[in-house]
């Protein structure tokens, strides 16, 4: 795909875009609010489109595009002399499987066996991705944002703190919650076989 | 000894190995005795790959428009 990239196959240019388009957005919502948050994805295009022969491969593609993103989402708020506020975020919502454990802190309701052992398994059930696609909607902004950037986007701790203003600790335990929700997803969808 | 309540707070840390050498041996120890841990973080280990290789082309995009920018800029 890269190598298509490179020679300027229009076909790959289109399937590179479906592909990560909606990422890059909804990675720059937060940062840069609704409304600017489709200019830096075209501009993410733009620098990404003219800068693709030099792209290595040290990084996923999707990874190189975030890093951009994240650069381009800086740039447009320098532009426009913005700051969007990020309060309340990095506030730690606690466990949400505290109720699983007994006063001891043993398991009291410990998750189930599930039938699909990888990830591919489990990406094969249609259903589960909407049913992620819906879970990861719902999760607080600050879990959702962690989240896209480090799991989907694969950035480092250290580019998710800087670009978050929060503590990499910070980023750690949202990431951990957002995880934590995303498995009590799945557990539900491997026990009962619906969202 | 961490109680199993601990362990599922360190469920990132074991999955992203962000462990220091003394937590490392307590949750070996005690992963080594309980099965419903073992399997609470093999099951986070999992949640983590599937997000990883979630496939994100879910709604449409209008791809022509972006590569018309991306041309006009390039011209």
């Amino acid at each position: 795909m890269v190598k298509r990239l490179q020679q300027g196959d229009a076909a790959a240019c289109e399937a590179v875009i479906r592909a990560h388009h909606r990422f890059l957005v909804a990675m720059a919502t937060p940062l840069v609010g609704q409304g600017l948050a489709d200019d830096v994805a075209q501009e993410t295009w733009l620098k990404a489109f003219a800068a693709i022969k030099g792209f290595e491969g040290r990084s996923r593609l999707r990874t190189w595009l975030a890093r951009i993103a994240l650069n381009e989402a800086h740039a447009l708020l320098r532009q426009y002399k913005r700051e969007v506020s990020l309060e309340g975020w990095g506030v730690d919502s606690g466990s949400p499987i505290a109720s699983s454990f007994s006063d001891k802190g043993t398991w009291s309701h410990p998750p189930a066996q599930w039938h699909h052992d990888s990830p591919e398994a489990l990406l094969t059930e249609a259903e589960l991705h909407e049913c992620i696609r819906k879970h990861l909607h719902r999760l607080p902004g600050d879990q959702r944002s962690v989240v896209l950037m480090r799991e989907l986007g694969g950035l480092e701790f250290a580019e998710i703190a800087r670009a978050t203003g929060l503590s990499e600790g910070n980023v750690r335990v949202l990431l951990h919650r957002g995880r934590q929700r995303m498995h009590a997803m799945l557990n539900h969808f491997e026990e009962v076989g619906t969202c | 000894m961490l109680t199993c309540k601990e362990m599922s707070e360190l469920g990132s840390d074991i999955i992203d190995r962000h462990l220091g050498l003394r937590t490392r041996m307590a949750v070996f120890m005690h992963l080594r005795m309980c099965w419903r841990c073992r399997r609470y973080i093999k099951q986070l280990r999992l949640t983590s790959q599937v997000l990883q290789q979630l496939p994100l082309d879910w709604e449409p995009v209008d791809t022509a428009a972006i590569l018309d920018k991306v041309r006009k800029h390039a011209e």
